[in-house]
């Protein structure tokens, strides 16, 4: 009997074996990975040159690898079985704590702080030192902020990084937003925090500019229709629900245009061309773009706003418009700052630097 | 090529497969012989010259070893197979060790040689080694068919990484060999436990160490973690290996030695070398000791074998300083063991405690990659590098790997053999047998297409 049984489970085993071989071999081919939001490998090219150099090789495992049959379902088993089997704390240092997906963003990398410092530093003193601009710092801390010591995960020195701002930039005053956010405040499946939830933080900004501070019923909370999977979704491969975006909607903000000196383009604040776009969070103010400028035609002042930020500057700036005829975004991460003065005149708009931990951390990206 | 990557697993293994059982018998060797040289070559392609010119150095020299009527002549050939053949290990592997040695204590700087080290160089070697002195010793005769020798020397279960299969034990084999489909499952099953105690295990374990290597802020913890972590990947990274080469060749109808036998269990030294690649130290015995005179010698000479054979075991895993002491100090251990029999009147739990200390510390000088970092290293585990005893980053590891270690520990011990076949002898027990290797398969296979890929770290030697 057993015998029996034993030939019947290997021919199971080996006809498994036989059906991802040839799914692997002869299945469809796949061009993009949409949970890693990549490029997927395909077939190398074969010649003699890259047989004997060992170039095709390395290249088949490549692809391979990202060409294997039910590809996400695979990376999704391998997650179940270290998190919950192999009893690990992490998956590619992606965890999940309170049903939130967050990062470990640790150790604390002062050197990086440093590099953030230095280039801040020489844009301040190459534009903003005799502007007679009113200039801010903010940071904006990572869900790890609130989850990671609770969760017992590691956490950078979030203190030390704070600290490191807040003495190496003397001529900024020190925005502290910390206390306005907690981890509700964030995606769940996203680096990012949810709009409809930043009133507060929003609030303390625009009191720190000297600007009239958002009301709740300026704004209507309106749902996007596609599902929002953020970036840790694919990275973490484990079984999470996907949520719903809203966007902060307001007679004020829809009549505001966004210039995109990129492309030249005058967009919405909110761009629902991204609405089938990789990111859904690219439909607050068309994602990743180097410099623009929100015009808002019904603001009560001519103040001007420049803020230098990163992708959460995207979300949060909407809610700062209203008092300010102008906002201009800058990413340096995408424009040299020894150029911005072609683009941009400095004479005393006021100025803040908006950045996430995430970026601060890992700031080899910033130019 | 990888036994623990998706194109051996689902390309080339299926492919050989197909292939092997449906070509007649006299064509299977040619089948084995091929697929071993692509799979070689996959790797290493422009070394693939030198797993030729070896086998066709060693079938000549076997051949005429074979036909030569006088002594003088077979020893010619039997001598120049060998100087060939440890001449070219000597070169790949050694020279640049000997150069860098000779400049340093000379103060000249001669030009390295920076020659690629062909991947399992050092077991294809002492293989071959075996099969002309043995036909030297008229232990077996000289192989007549180039294809049946070539496909012994190539042969890719085992080529890279052992069991250092000998030629005399699968003499037989090569040419007639028996398949049977009870072969095949046990092959099978044998195989996926190997491929799982590589995947699963050995290569999470290399994670912890990666992450140990990059840390900042280490503590005592933190360095006992890293050792601890490595005498388990080194086990579970070697001994599935040999499982996956001793089950890929019950596939194939050969029966290879056994490599490992829980030498974490030993209760001494010299228990341990009897159980820790058993291949390498059963070749070591019969073919450098013995015929050194063994320990049938005054006692100088005696130690003078011993200490040879012990820096040649430690050089043979590699190039550097570090593995000749860490060969010579298990030299010195084992002549401690013999001379002072009270210690193996000493309590079972403080002979495998000591055991325990010695592997693990001694394969911290096994993974430096320089003396001072081995001292480092082992600074760092007695509190002697100005770190701290626990932080809360070796904390977070402790916990993380919590369940990764315990599973390591039993798994270095036969319980899971034991309560396998326990399963196994239970009404329908098989079934469960059946559904474990199924789930091994998939999770290795997701643990691949996650990138969980690291080579194995037997290819250096």
């Amino acid at each position: 009997m057993n015998q029996k049984i034993r030939s019947f489970g290997v021919i199971a085993i080996v006809t498994l074996w036989a059906l991802l071989t040839f799914f692997g071999w002869f299945g469809p081919k796949q061009e993009m990975s949409e949970a890693e939001r990549r490029p997927l490998k395909q077939m190398p090219e074969i010649t003699l040159e890259t047989l004997l150099n060992g170039k095709f090789m390395s290249e088949f495992e490549d692809y391979s690898l990202d060409q294997f049959p039910l590809r996400d379902s695979f990376r999704q088993v391998k997650s179940l079985f270290h998190y919950y089997v192999l009893g690990q704390k992490d998956n590619n240092d992606i965890y999940i704590a309170d049903g939130y997906a967050v990062k470990q963003e640790y150790p604390y990398n002062p050197e990086s702080v440093d590099h953030a410092l230095n280039r801040f530093s020489y844009l301040y003193e190459k534009y903003l030192a005799e502007s007679g601009s009113e200039i801010f710092m903010t940071i904006v801390p990572d869900k790890g902020y609130y989850l990671g010591q609770e969760s017992g995960h590691l956490t950078m020195d979030y203190d030390a990084m704070f600290a490191s701002f807040e003495q190496g930039m003397p001529w900024a005053e020190f925005v502290d937003i910390t206390d306005t956010l907690s981890a509700e405040d964030y995606y769940r499946t996203d680096t990012h925090w949810r709009q409809e939830n930043l009133l507060d933080t929003a609030q303390k900004l625009c009191e720190a500019l000297g600007v009239a501070a958002p009301q709740a019923g300026d704004f209507t909370p309106a749902a996007l229709e596609r599902p929002f999977y953020g970036v840790y979704y694919g990275q973490a491969a484990l079984p999470m629900d996907p949520e719903t975006m809203y966007v902060m909607e307001s007679d004020l903000l829809k009549d505001c245009t966004v210039l995109d000196w990129e492309s030249g383009k005058n967009n919405a604040v909110y761009d629902m061309s991204k609405l089938e776009s990789r990111d859904l969070y690219d439909v607050f103010l068309s994602g990743s773009r180097s410099l623009l400028t929100i015009e808002n035609p019904n603001a009560s002042t001519d103040r001007e706003l420049i803020v230098f930020r990163d992708s959460f500057g995207s979300s949060i700036v909407p809610l700062l418009v209203q008092d300010y005829a102008r906002v201009t975004l800058v990413d340096i991460r995408y424009i040299q700052i020894d150029v911005l003065g072609r683009f941009l005149e400095f004479n005393g708009q006021d100025v803040l630097f908006l950045y996430s931990t995430l970026v601060l951390n890992n700031s080899s990206t910033i130019k | 090529m990888l036994f623990s990557s998706v194109t051996f697993l689902y390309y080339f293994l299926p492919a050989v497969l197909i292939l092997y059982f449906l070509v007649p018998r006299f064509l299977k060797n040619t089948v084995l012989l091929i697929s071993s040289l692509i799979f070689y070559g996959w790797g290493e392609p422009k070394l693939l010259f030198l797993m030729i010119f070896t086998i066709l150095m060693f079938y000549f020299c076997g051949l005429m070893i074979g036909r030569s009527a006088e002594q003088r002549w077979k020893k010619f050939w039997l001598v120049t197979s060998i100087v060939i053949s440890v001449g070219l290990l000597g070169l790949f592997k050694y020279a640049d060790f000997f150069i860098d040695s000779f400049n340093a204590v000379t103060g000249l700087s001669i030009p390295l040689l920076r020659l690629a080290l062909p991947v399992g160089i050092s077991f294809y070697t002492f293989q071959s080694l075996s099969y002309t002195i043995d036909v030297y010793r008229g232990n077996v005769p000289a192989q007549r068919n180039p294809i049946s020798f070539g496909a012994y020397v190539a042969l890719f279960p085992q080529l890279i990484a052992g069991p250092i299969v000998r030629y005399v034990d699968v003499a037989r084999e090569l040419n007639e060999r028996k398949h049977s489909w009870e072969d095949f499952c046990l092959g099978l099953r044998r195989f996926l436990v190997g491929l799982g105690k590589k995947i699963l295990i050995a290569d999470n374990f290399a994670l912890l160490m990666k992450l140990f290597r990059e840390s900042e802020g280490k503590s005592v913890l933190f360095y006992w973690l890293y050792a601890v972590a490595f005498m388990l990947n080194i086990y579970f990274d070697f001994s599935g290996y040999s499982d996956m080469a001793i089950g890929l060749g019950r596939i194939f109808g050969f029966r290879f030695i056994e490599n490992f036998n829980y030498p974490y269990l030993s209760k001494s030294v010299t228990e341990f070398w009897r159980r820790w690649h058993m291949s390498l130290g059963s070749w070591f015995r019969d073919y450098i000791y013995i015929p050194m005179g063994g320990n049938r010698v005054s006692k100088a000479r005696w130690v003078f074998n011993i200490l040879t054979v012990w820096m040649l075991t430690g050089l043979w895993h590699g190039a550097a300083w570090n593995f000749v002491l860490w060969g010579l100090l298990f030299g010195v251990l084992l002549m401690v063991e013999k001379w002072v029999p009270a210690l193996q009147k000493l309590p079972n739990w403080l002979r495998h405690g000591y055991v325990l200390l010695i592997v693990c510390l001694s394969f911290v000088l096994f993974n430096a990659e320089s003396l001072t970092q081995a001292v480092t290293d082992m600074g760092g585990m007695f509190g002697f590098a100005g770190v701290p005893l626990v932080n809360a980053e070796s904390l977070y590891y402790l916990r993380s790997y919590a369940p990764l270690f315990l599973m390591g520990i039993v798994g270095a011990t036969p319980i899971v053999r034991d309560t396998a076949r326990k399963i196994g002898e239970m009404p329908y027990g098989v079934a469960l047998e059946v559904v474990m290797m199924a789930v091994l398969l998939i999770v290795c296979s997701a643990y691949l297409v996650d990138g969980s890929f690291s080579p194995f770290l037997y290819f250096r030697f």
